[in-house]
């Protein structure tokens, strides 16, 4: 994104609504530091600039990448759908993505709202990929990875976005695994991520990994997503 | 797509905030020649049960998951009744309190499925905005709505200069896919701006 400075009349209404405070009134002027900002194009989209000063540029390579994982508009090639994740258990009463006995991860690094650099994602997926976890293969991040190590390409670590999620299933009994990685990893990340959890529901109501979560010290809130299995195939 | 899950708020709050969200399977029961007819008669549906928020009409036809937002519990069970009556197949996803969704599911007589639970966040917690403006920004799961969007409508309304419905409605702006509550953002914003406590 770029503001042209000869347009800007200063009134600071992009500076309200971008997400990552990337942008800053200098001399009454608007200028986004190009280092924070993640291409989400919500200032052009919602600051309502009286002057027509918000303009996309064309990106080029690597920094194109910042795009698919900030702007919600954005689609992903791979996955067809508007947005940063799979179908994961939306559609799990048709697909059985997600069988008895497996349990869905969904790590958001970036999220609520501060954002990372991709170069985060290997933080999890190397160690990830130690313990034995295949990903998502319809993820936007595993298009990202470059070897069975769980590498991603070295020229776009440095790029920022608004959030990169990392989709996962494994076995119940390797949950504990990805539940103390996941321990080590927060007292090292330079940034904030958000935990899913997916599970399907026993016949009787139970949720198998809630033990689990808790011997493990974790806590459960109180709303999630529940899929009703009205879904026909 | 977990941006209707890592919504914040204390459990009176939450208790007036529900999302149905609605999708096909990709290469299985969306490749029917009604797939997008069925997907269609379900905004129908939502649209008529009167949500405070719902994706744009002009993204129905394109967009592959349809959402909207409801503030009562009884709302969200007269949607399910109709969807079981008219059985279209296509799956439906209810994101809001745990203790809420599976009383509603067993009254119409359905059994939750799969169950996405959220740990909440890690990490570098300190880089976070204060809780209280967390409860609305997270209401855009994709995170759209900046922090310091919240505290400028916030002097606004302090300062008289827009009314708290129209701050909602502001902030509701930049979520496009029709997931943020502004009837749930109202009742943040007075107590934020010091008209209720
Ligand atoms: S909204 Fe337009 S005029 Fe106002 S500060 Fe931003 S670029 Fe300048
Ligand atoms: S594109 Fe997004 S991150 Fe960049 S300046 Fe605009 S609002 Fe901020």
């Amino acid at each position: 994104m770029e503001i042209k400075a000869d347009l800007c009349i200063g009134c600071g209404q992009c500076v309200i609504i971008c997400p990552v405070q990337a942008i800053k009134l200098i001399d009454n002027i608007a200028v986004i530091d190009k280092t924070l900002c993640v291409e989400c194009s919500i200032c052009k989209r919602n600051a309502d600039c009286l002057v027509n000063a918000i303009r996309s540029r064309r990106l080029k390579w690597p920094r194109v990448i910042r795009s698919p994982f900030s702007d919600v508009i954005s689609t992903h090639k791979l996955t067809g759908i508007p947005g940063r994740g799979t179908e994961e258990m939306k559609t799990n009463d048709v697909t059985n993505r997600f069988g008895v006995d497996e349990i869905g991860f969904s790590i958001e690094i970036g999220r609520p709202g501060v954002g990372t650099h991709l170069g985060n994602i290997e933080l999890f997926t190397t160690k990830l990929t130690s313990i034995g976890v295949n990903f998502e293969r319809e993820s936007p991040v595993s298009a990202l990875l470059i070897d069975d190590s769980g590498h991603i390409k070295k020229d776009i670590k440095e790029e920022r976005v608004l959030s990169a999620i990392i989709e996962f299933k494994v076995p119940l009994n390797k949950a504990i695994l990805v539940l103390q990685a996941i321990k080590q990893i927060e007292k090292t990340i330079d940034t904030v991520f958000t935990v899913g959890v997916i599970s399907q529901v026993m016949k009787n109501g139970a949720i198998p990994i809630l033990d689990l979560l808790t011997q493990q010290g974790f806590s459960v809130r109180p709303n999630a997503k529940v899929n009703i299995g009205l879904g026909k195939v | 797509m977990t941006h209707s899950l890592h919504r914040t708020g204390k459990i009176n709050d939450l208790k007036s905030d529900y999302i149905i969200l609605a999708m096909l399977a990709a290469g299985i029961n969306d490749k029917y020649p009604d797939a997008k007819q069925k997907l269609l008669r379900v905004a129908e549906i939502l649209n008529q049960n009167n949500p405070v928020n719902i994706i744009p009409k002009p993204a129905w036809k394109i967009s592959p998951v349809i959402t909207a937002t409801f503030i009562d519990i009884e709302m969200v069970k007269n949607v399910i009744q109709t969807l079981i009556q008219e059985d279209l197949g296509v799956s439906i996803v209810i994101s809001g309190l745990i203790s809420e969704i599976q009383e509603a599911v067993k009254e119409t007589g359905l059994k939750m499925h799969t169950i996405h639970l959220s740990l909440g966040t890690f990490g570098r917690k300190e880089l976070l905005p204060s809780e209280e403006i967390l409860e609305i920004t997270t209401m855009c799961g994709h995170h759209c709505v900046s922090p310091q969007s919240v505290k400028y409508y916030v002097e606004l309304i302090k300062s008289g200069k827009i009314s708290v419905e129209n701050a909602a409605k502001k902030l509701s702006k930049p979520c496009v896919c029709g997931i943020f509550n502004p009837t749930r953002a109202i009742a943040l914003l007075n107590k934020l701006s010091g008209i209720f406590s």
